[in-house]
């Protein structure tokens, strides 16, 4: 590493592109289903760095299910977690289920007046915005930072294409500014092509992990497709996933 | 396909009553509304609609009879505060439950109603969620304030005919004797705001305003009651501390003062 980047976790990546991450980089981290993209994010937030505050930004996954992986594989877990799939669950699907419960079961004086109460009690029930949500964490983070936001595709189904590439852009800029790093991850052929073209045209590295089948295993490689001003950088290296982690190689 | 018609020596059909309380308005319905009835009340703003039908609850309330005010423009905090002033009005009517306030807005929250055009099934939503209040807390009298703000989500002629039908159904079916508030401008020439309000009701009630002599008198006339004879003259309406008052309006006379 130089005093002007950071590490992924995984050597090879690091001498790969330019002995690590420049710092203020956003990078997108896209593949299948499957080939690790969840893994690699863990990966990239649990680089054990003594002065970096990491902030993981969960969409799926329980908080202890993103430290129990991270533990499993003997991975520093010195990270806050922001778990907005979490948040959605209980601002947005429990409002689901009560409606569903209500006109399934029919509603009684006593929910109107348990509302009425909580209205009293100036209870938040208004909707968030979770792309807001996750943009003011951002904005209040003082470097150095490390942020890791998986997955896109989550925004991608609740908001419009335009809100989450403007979020995106929003991300990259505080992090470009204050010299932090950003992993942002997909899962790749969910979206409309264009989708992805717009995501991939804002972020200054792009790392595609890809499983293909090679008789009865799996053959994985990392593809380096963009960095940014730096078209040299880019190359294939192949992957292995065991339970040491994630290691990579030239091809 | 020939009809049955009713013998002439057959006696008429009784239909029984609920009276309002409301003491003009009863005697020109021969004795009140009759039971299972949904009235259209309309009228512009200012004609006493609501204070009438809140007056209508209140007696029902102290006559035994469950009573559910549904309020959906005004927060039903406010309009409790509206008849603590009636010298008839009991507080404890609230407390045991006798008289009862739901705002409609909490009801479209509850069931996920928040895109601002509703479609036909939120209506059959709507209705089971009003049937099953009356079910509930054993409702005999229900005002809807307004019948217009629901139907301007409901936008299209269909689902409003589908609303005020299966309203209207729904309340009958559990013997509850109801009354819609209709807005209308007070230059409109029909009786509702989308004019299929008026067509379905059992009944109309039109409440306006009239300029004499430098005065603005209320006016009731009772256009429609299925069920019963009634007056379809004008009355005078005055509002009193000890409830609404009905005086014939003297054509041509000064009018308006309580006799």
């Amino acid at each position: 590493m130089t005093a002007d980047t950071v590490s992924f976790g995984i050597p090879a990546l690091d001498k790969a592109i330019m002995n690590g991450i420049p710092k203020g980089y956003t990078i997108l981290c896209l593949g299948g289903p499957g080939a690790g993209v969840e893994l690699f994010a863990k990966r990239f937030a649990s680089v054990d760095t003594s002065n970096e505050t990491v902030t993981y930004f969960s969409t799926s996954e329980r908080d202890s299910d993103v430290l129990d992986t991270m533990k499993e594989f003997g991975w520093n877990t010195n990270i806050k977690i922001v778990n907005i799939g979490t948040m959605y669950y209980e601002k947005v699907l429990t409002k689901h289920l009560e409606v569903s419960r209500y006109r399934l079961e029919g509603l009684t004086m006593r929910d109107i007046r348990q509302f009425k109460l909580a209205q009293q009690k100036e209870e938040d029930m208004s909707i968030t915005n979770f792309l807001t949500t996750v943009t003011y964490e951002i904005s209040k983070m003082k470097p150095p930072f490390r942020i890791v936001l998986d997955s896109l595709n989550f925004f991608l189904e609740y908001y419009p294409p335009k809100d989450v590439l403007s979020a995106i852009r929003t991300i990259k800029s505080h992090t470009q500014h204050h010299g932090g790093v950003a992993l942002v991850t997909l899962v790749k052929g969910v979206m409309d092509s264009h989708i992805e073209s717009g995501i991939e045209e804002i972020v200054d590295a792009i790392i595609e992990l890809e499983r293909q089948r090679d008789g009865f295993e799996f053959k994985r490689n990392l593809l380096i497709r963009k960095v940014r001003n730096h078209p040299e950088k880019t190359g294939i290296l192949s992957y292995t996933i065991d339970e040491k982690g994630i290691s990579a190689k030239s091809m | 396909m020939a009809t049955e018609k009713p013998r002439k020596d057959a006696p008429p059909i009784y239909r029984e009553r609920c009276a309002t309380g409301i003491e003009g308005l009863d005697n020109i319905l021969n004795g009140g509304i009759p039971r299972g009835n949904t009235i259209l009340f309309t009228g512009s703003c200012g004609t006493g609609k609501t204070t009438l039908s809140l007056e209508f609850l209140v007696h029902g309330a102290i006559a035994g009879e469950n009573s559910l005010f549904v309020s959906v423009t005004e927060a039903s905090d406010k309009l409790m505060k509206n008849v603590i002033p009636y010298d008839f009005f009991d507080e404890t009517l609230i407390k045991k439950g006798t008289l009862v306030f739901v705002d409609m807005p909490v009801i479209y929250e509850r069931l996920g109603l928040t895109e601002m055009e509703l479609s036909l099934e939120d209506v059959g939503t709507i209705v089971k969620a009003v049937g099953d209040l009356v079910d509930e807390l054993s409702i005999k009298r229900l005002v809807l304030d307004s019948v217009t703000s629901v139907c301007y989500r409901l936008k299209t002629e269909e689902k409003i005919r589908e609303f005020i039908l299966q309203i209207g159904k729904c309340l009958s079916d559990r013997g509850c004797t109801s009354m819609l508030i209709s807005e209308i401008s007070p230059s409109a020439e029909r009786y509702s705001l989308y004019g299929v309000e008026e067509a379905i009701a059992d009944g109309i009630v039109l409440m306006g305003n009239l300029e004499r002599r430098g005065d603005l008198l209320r006016t009731l006339q009772v256009v429609k009651m299925r069920g019963t004879n009634h007056s379809r003259a004008k009355y005078v309406l005055d509002l009193t501390p000890a409830g609404i008052l009905l005086v014939p309006l003297l054509k041509g006379g000064s009018g308006g003062g309580t006799t």
